[in-house]
């Protein structure tokens, strides 16, 4: 086992920082927004030395808090899957508080704002870091809390339904995890995951052990806003404040997604099989859904939210094909679509930040683009790669996906994925084209100042950069599904070797 | 014993999801107290099975698994700040509509 202090410090340092900054820097929301960049970027320093760490070839980082023997000890992990997905938490928050300091939103003023998104982030840490699954609970309620306060104290008159519809599915979600982990406790007795998924795979078919497999299923499937379970998504997503929707549209609702990985590599390697086949209907379900859901909205960050569920669908159907290409085609999509949907929402939040009513619904940001063309230039990169057009990473997301489902020979399912695909383009496109193409209609006068553009330029060309020099992305993608297919890794890992 | 402990479970379970399926937001949120003791008590029950002495007390064949019960305070503390929080939200929905039918309020239906 290699035991390492650092495992702790992406949700230490939030949770620290966020505390010290609401005792010492209160009132003073500049300072408090400087002293919170800085954490988070201390905080993914740390996630990058533990992803580079595994990317030399070291063991999965782990650490019992309180030095008590492994399986009865809660347990920080950091393997491929839970590293990569910290690291990309964290990056995006930071871009998130890059954004904030430049935004006009007086919610952004508030002493408690940076503090919450910090707990954000830290929750976000904790839910991949955690080897343990009430610890997973625990730290997903964080992430529920601090966002649902943040939506609520949104400039948008919205806001405080948004979050009262969000917290009310999450405390559902949490209350069924709560049942999932007391039904495999009683089931296996323990709650360790890799002692669970040990002993899951030696008696895979206990009393209470499927029962708690469809609880967790179904609590990830309501995190991570899956098609029937996605109703709350849309409304949230739009009505929070826009670096944090930025943040959740992009990282928050890859908890689900997350929970499925594990779910199928690792906790119920017996059953995969019907997890996978269920995921592909979830998945293609979304797809169809989300992508002609926002197609006929009038909202712009509505139109992005009901994308995510498309793009969510088609890494669930990645997930459900399980091969080692298609888990590799998962991790790059996720980190694809992470960075491209930071950074369309925080264009969309932008541009409506200049419109008089504060408002991204079409009516009022139509024709706005012509005061904010950089916005346009970035808008357009970021719509080719959703779409999926070189020279963009969406466009590499595209085609390992579609390798992966032709070497399956799931040529129906590939094409499904294809019209999506161009449904995609037609509402980005046609959403540009209101926004930046046309002018403007019945008189309204743009503000002369609105967000800055720095934070989504950077994730835009970290877009491009990924799209161009797509091999690191790739090879880290291809030796985490390599080590995701590869259970007894993981588990030698928490328990040590040999058992 | 365990048969009125899990129809006793069965029943909180049911009138926590009648209550969050009614249409008013308080008699709804308090369905989602309901429903989280509910869980809290599968919890327990959970921890119940080879007895129901408190651990260090009786025969040590006979007591209950203390770490669901260590599981449920953790949760009855997250519950809690969240119903707070609920409560809060609920009372700011309800003062800006005017009603507490959460068929009236309808800001997010555009």
């Amino acid at each position: 086992m290699n035991i390492d202090h650092g495992v702790l410090l992406p949700v230490l340092i939030p949770i620290a920082s966020a505390v010290l900054g609401l005792l010492f820097l209160r009132g003073r929301h500049r300072a408090l927004g400087l002293f919170s960049l800085l954490a988070i970027l201390l905080s993914l320093a740390s996630g990058g030395r533990l992803l580079a760490n595994l990317a030399r070839g070291a063991d999965p980082a782990v650490l019992p808090i309180g030095g008590w023997p492994v399986p009865a000890s809660i347990v920080y992990v950091a393997d491929f899957l839970s590293a990569t997905m910290t690291v990309l938490g964290q990056l995006v928050f930071a871009l998130a508080i890059v954004y904030s300091l430049g935004c006009r939103d007086r919610c952004a003023r508030d002493s408690a704002y940076y503090p919450l998104l910090l707990t954000l982030s830290a929750g976000l840490a904790g839910t991949f870091l955690s080897g343990d699954l009430f610890h997973l609970f625990v730290m997903i309620e964080l992430v529920v809390i601090s966002g649902a306060v943040l939506t609520a104290r949104s400039d948008d008159p919205a806001g405080p339904e948004a979050a009262y519809k969000y917290f009310y599915m999450s405390t559902l979600a949490g209350i069924l995890l709560l049942l999932a982990s007391g039904c495999l406790y009683a089931a296996h007795g323990t709650l360790n995951m890799a002692d669970l998924a040990r002993r899951i795979s030696a008696h895979p078919e206990c009393p209470l052990g499927a029962a708690g497999m469809v609880f967790l299923l179904s609590a990830f499937l309501i995190k991570g806003a899956v098609v029937p379970f996605h109703f709350w998504q849309p409304d949230f997503h739009s009505a929070a404040p826009t670096a944090v929707s930025a943040a959740l549209s992009s990282v928050v609702v890859k908890i689900g997604v997350y929970g499925f990985l594990r779910m199928t590599t690792l906790l119920f390697v017996p059953h995969a099989e019907i997890l996978r086949s269920s995921l592909i209907v979830f998945g293609a379900a979304g797809l169809l859904y989300g992508g002609f859901a926002a197609a006929g909205t009038r909202h712009a960050k509505r139109m992005l939210a009901y994308s995510t569920l498309a793009q969510v669908g088609s890494i669930l159907i990645a997930i459900g094909w399980g091969t080692i290409p298609a888990i590799a085609a998962a991790i790059v999509l996720i980190v694809n679509h992470a960075l491209i949907k930071a950074s369309l929402l925080m264009l969309a939040g932008a541009v409506a930040s200049r419109s008089p009513e504060k408002s991204a619904s079409f009516e009022s940001i139509g024709g706005l683009g012509r005061s904010a063309r950089a916005a346009g230039v970035l808008y357009f990169a970021g719509a080719l790669a959703l779409v999926g057009i070189p020279p963009t990473n969406g466009f590499i997301g595209k085609l390992v996906l579609f390798r992966g489902g032709v070497e399956l020979g799931r040529f129906g399912t590939v094409a499904l994925l294809a019209g999506a695909g161009i449904v995609t383009m037609i509402y980005m496109l046609r959403s540009f084209a209101r926004v930046w193409w046309e002018g403007p209609q019945g008189g309204i006068e743009p503000k002369p100042r609105g967000d800055r553009l720095a934070a989504p330029a950077v994730l835009i060309v970290l877009c491009l950069a990924l799209g161009l020099w797509a091999e690191p992305l790739l090879d880290l993608a291809l030796r985490g599904s390599v080590y995701l297919s590869e259970p007894a890794a993981y588990i030698a890992a928490v328990l040590g070797g040999g058992s | 014993m365990p048969v009125l402990i899990a129809a006793g479970i069965g029943i909180v379970f049911a009138v926590g999801i009648y209550q969050i399926l009614r249409r008013n937001l308080i008699r709804s949120a308090i369905g989602l107290v309901i429903l989280s003791n509910a869980a809290n008590l599968f919890l327990v029950a959970c921890g119940s099975r080879w007895g129901l002495f408190a651990p260090y007390s009786g025969s040590p064949a006979q007591t209950s698994d203390p770490l669901p019960q260590a599981l449920v305070l953790t949760a009855i503390v997250i519950a809690m700040g969240g119903f707070a929080f609920v409560l809060a939200v609920v009372h700011v929905v309800a003062l800006r509509g005017r009603t507490g039918d959460s068929d009236d309020i309808d800001r997010l239906k555009n």
